[in-house]
């Protein structure tokens, strides 16, 4: 096998508050190695609120900004100004917000920024739904999916939101998914978006134990397969029109990804089938764009 | 904990409040309710290899190019890597949990490749230092007496080894043609042997020039004077002249290669044996056609060996059994009954049952029998056991005469190279622990390699050393998301019109690119080969890189116990523990 090679450097540091296996602290502690100490990431309310730990302490290596869960998009066009108007270009300007402060509560702020080309990488750490305030479902929860506000007698009835889709129409330079499972795959588009000026979506999927009612230990496991089932994808997209997929050669069944998750315990087997085709329609429907 | 700050005025105090402490202070250890610690475990190719090779370390190492130390690592436990990597059937291969995968590790390649690499090495086994007082003699030069004489040699004992024939390396020099093991091979594994003091007194027989009242000088005797004498027919003809034993023909083809034969030669059985007199007679110009009374799927002898036979144009007729050897017009004329398949017999195959008046004729040359080997009795020492065709060891190999030990060939049924070389290593350890008053067969039992039988001195030799859980390794316990389908590199063959002009070797050594790739394919079962998997994937930083004992370490200040390292872990290298809480 090949060994993955990741930077040394470590920039998100002990005792942080995350659960056990939080994959989001994975996708923090590999993205922070990706950008480097000169970096100024801005968070609105989420997960990270807390993890980082309480004030006047924080496990962060580069400087935090909280912000309110409506402005990340804003407050980081804030931000970059500053570091413009000092003259400081080196530093960079990221977002971390989750799924519920992109898809959802910070999306305006978000479009408003990205429509002016704001010089920021903007990174959604999604784990599909509001696992900070209680696990409620977001626009990024996936179809059938339970979550407290979608109880097993009422499951998610709506499939995510395609917040990629929404980014590339935003004609931004670049986009791109990526997930800890691959790790060198995620560093390298960090380094590549970092290179880059203009507005940055970086797309990170991360899984959640407690959220979705899933062992620690399979984190990793979890978003591997979710590659390999073509739930998530890995993708970039340059100046909102060329796709390139990074193609995953093992290809499994939703079912092996679905089967790990407590969230999906209620699903029946037609439910399985109705995942199954959402998720080859949504694949489709990437490929299509991929060769316009 | 937090950096002490002091404000001497509002104005120098952040416009927001800042965060300047660190987290270092949160030991979130404390919410851990299960634990991963770095555990050896035993790869199944080691468990399965008679002769007790430390196969996945010695394979880590060329995947690291350190030839040398590949060589060192095999040494330890076994000093025929080359005949080893040429003649072993290969257990381990069967059990390798790449099989399941895609195809297993061509293991006995990658040894072989060590082996002719260390053979550019210096001689750097050197005389193992001051020799003990006791000395040990050794009767039979085959594997399992020159294994026995090697780890003696390093236990500092003086060793002296007596052989009949004029040659050193028994079975291995007299009964495999050089075709498969060439000469010069089995004189660099001998040698090295010898420069560690050992002393081989050839020329001198048990029973004829030697009896076990003249060894009183030795304090301990190791006995492995193997299986020579062929197993006959029973048949009414047998013993009359142009009936060869399959054995006596290899001996004489061994020793000078030209023996006069007809053209025409008849190999009765179905064993290795009966492959190499059969292939050999092809390369000295003559037909060879084997008669084996069971089918195909019984023959004994292994399946590259009945392919590279018949590709060598070598003839194998089924279900024939012979009942009389005759003569016809100066020919030898064999009667034979066509045989068909029963019901099992006790050895799992199924047994050949004659068709009655099916009776037929072959005509031939010479006859040449080659339906196994037993030992021969007549001159052992009285006091010995012998039961079922063997002699009758203990555990620890010692033979119910106080100081005598014996192994190999003779002592057992399972009558392979390797049994021979995991023997003779047994009876060393056995016969140290004799001299030091220890209980051999306790020692043997904790130096077992997984349940066993294959045994490490490494661990007899250097306590505390690669310590591995006893637990073998299965394919399921492995992460297979990190490996990729990848095929066998397998040595190249010389054409067949090169092969059967002469006795030079049919296959190669691997280049070491090949066997580079090879060793790449390695899953590395239960063995840390710090791939840092454990380390990238922490979502707590709590893998520490040390050098000493482990490459890596967990730091149980921050680890929560979410296991993800365990589960990453590609090899099963990482245990996990519940704790108490």
């Amino acid at each position: 096998m090949k060994k993955i090679e990741i930077p040394l450097e470590e920039n998100l540091g002990h005792g942080h508050l995350a659960c056990a296996g939080c994959g989001a602290a994975i996708s923090m502690r590999l993205t922070l190695k990706a950008l480097g100490e000169k970096t100024i990431m801005v968070f609105p309310a989420s997960c990270w609120s807390i993890v980082p730990g309480s004030w006047p302490y924080s496990s962060f290596r580069i400087t935090a900004i909280h912000a309110g869960f409506v402005t990340a998009g804003a407050t980081a066009s804030g931000v970059r100004a500053a570091l413009d108007v000092r003259g400081d270009l080196e530093t960079q300007v990221a977002v971390w917000a989750g799924d519920g402060g992109t898809f959802d509560i910070g999306l305006q702020a978000l479009s408003g920024a990205a429509e002016r080309n704001e010089d920021f990488i903007y990174i959604c750490n999604d784990n599909e739904g509001y696992m900070n305030t209680g696990t409620q479902r977001s626009s990024a929860t996936p179809l059938l999916a339970w979550t407290t506000t979608t109880p097993v007698m009422q499951p998610k009835e709506n499939p995510k939101k395609d917040i990629m889709a929404i980014m590339a129409d935003h004609h931004i330079p670049y986009a791109a998914t990526a997930t800890i499972a691959y790790p060198e795959d995620l560093i390298r588009k960090l380094q590549k978006a970092k290179g880059i000026r203009g507005t940055r979506f970086i797309h990170l999927f991360s899984p959640c134990p407690p959220g979705w009612k899933m062992a620690s230990e399979q984190t990793i496991k979890i978003s591997r397969l979710a590659v390999r089932s073509r739930i998530f994808p890995l993708y970039e997209i340059e100046n909102g029109r060329n796709y390139t997929i990074q193609e995953e050669s093992r290809i499994v069944p939703v079912k092996e990804y679905l089967k790990l998750q407590g969230r999906f315990g209620h699903l029946t087997e037609k439910d399985i089938e109705t995942t199954q085709k959402n998720v080859d329609d949504t694949w489709e429907r990437l490929q299509r764009r991929a060769r316009c | 904990m937090s950096k002490q700050l002091t404000f001497k005025s509002a104005s120098e105090m952040p416009m927001i409040s800042v965060s300047l402490g660190d987290m270092e202070w949160n030991k979130t250890g404390a919410w851990r309710t299960q634990r991963p610690f770095y555990e050896d475990k035993t790869p199944p190719c080691s468990a399965a290899c008679p002769a007790g090779n430390d196969i996945v370390a010695f394979i880590q190492k060329i995947a690291k190019e350190d030839f040398e130390g590949a060589w060192n690592i095999i040494k330890e436990e076994n000093p025929f890597p080359g005949v080893c990597g040429r003649v072993c059937f290969h257990p381990c291969e069967s059990k390798c949990n790449r099989g399941p995968f895609d195809e297993p590790i061509a293991i006995h390649a990658l040894e072989r490749f060590v082996a002719d690499f260390g053979s550019c090495l210096s001689r750097k086994t050197g005389k193992a230092g001051e020799k003990r007082k006791e000395k040990v003699a050794i009767i039979g030069s085959g594997p399992a007496g020159m294994s026995c004489a090697f780890h003696l040699a390093r236990l500092h004992y003086d060793v002296t080894v007596f052989e009949s024939f004029s040659l050193a390396g028994g079975m291995l020099r007299m009964g495999i043609p050089s075709y498969r093991l060439p000469k010069d091979i089995l004189n660099r594994e001998i040698s090295d042997i010898e420069a560690l003091g050992v002393e081989i007194r050839t020329g001198v027989s048990l029973g004829e020039d030697l009896r076990l009242e003249d060894l009183k000088d030795y304090q301990a005797v190791f006995i492995s004077t193997g299986a020579h004498r062929s197993r006959g027919l029973r048949i009414p003809g047998e013993k009359e002249k142009g009936v060869l034993s399959g054995l006596d023909l290899l001996k004489k083809i061994n020793l000078s290669k030209r023996v006069k034969l007809g053209d025409k030669i008849a190999v009765i059985g179905g064993g290795n044996t009966a492959m190499d007199v059969a292939r050999s007679v092809i390369r000295l110009g003559k037909k060879a056609t084997i008669l084996y009374r069971r089918s195909r799927e019984e023959m004994p002898a292994f399946e590259d060996e009945i392919l590279e036979a018949l590709e060598e144009g070598v003839k194998i007729r089924y279900l024939v059994n012979p009942i009389r050897v005759g003569q016809k017009d100066g020919l030898k004329r064999l009667e034979c009954l066509r045989m068909e398949l029963s019901e099992k017999d006790e050895s799992g195959r199924r047994r050949p049952v004659p068709i009655p008046n099916s009776n037929l004729f072959i005509d031939s040359d010479h006859v040449v029998i080659a339906a196994g080997e037993e030992i021969e009795a007549s001159f052992l020492p009285e006091g010995l056991e012998k039961k079922e065709g063997i002699i009758l060891t203990r555990r620890d190999g010692s033979a119910g005469i106080k100081g005598v030990f014996a192994g190999g060939d003779l002592t057992s049924n399972q009558r392979t190279v390797a049994h021979a070389i995991g023997s003779g290593k047994k009876a060393a350890m056995a016969i140290d622990c004799f001299f030091k008053g220890k209980d051999g067969e306790e020692v043997i039992i904790q130096h077992l390699i997984g349940e066993g039988p294959s045994l490490s001195i490494f661990g007899y030799l250097h306590p505390g050393e690669r310590l591995r859980n006893s637990h073998v390794v299965t394919f399921e316990e492995l992460n297979m998301d990190y490996f990729e389908p990848a095929k066998r590199q397998g040595e190249s063959k010389s054409a067949v019109k090169e092969r059967i002009k002469g006795f030079k070797e049919v296959s190669s050594t691997l280049s070491e690119g090949v066997a580079l790739d090879e060793a790449e394919r390695c899953f590395s079962c239960g063995t840390c080969n710090e791939c840092e998997n454990c380390y990238v994937f922490c979502p707590d930083g709590s893998i520490l890189k040390r050098e000493e004992l482990f490459p890596h370490q967990v730091d149980y200040d921050y680890c929560k116990g979410c296991g993800i390292c365990f589960t990453e872990c590609p090899r099963g290298a990482i245990s996990l523990q519940g704790e108490a809480k």
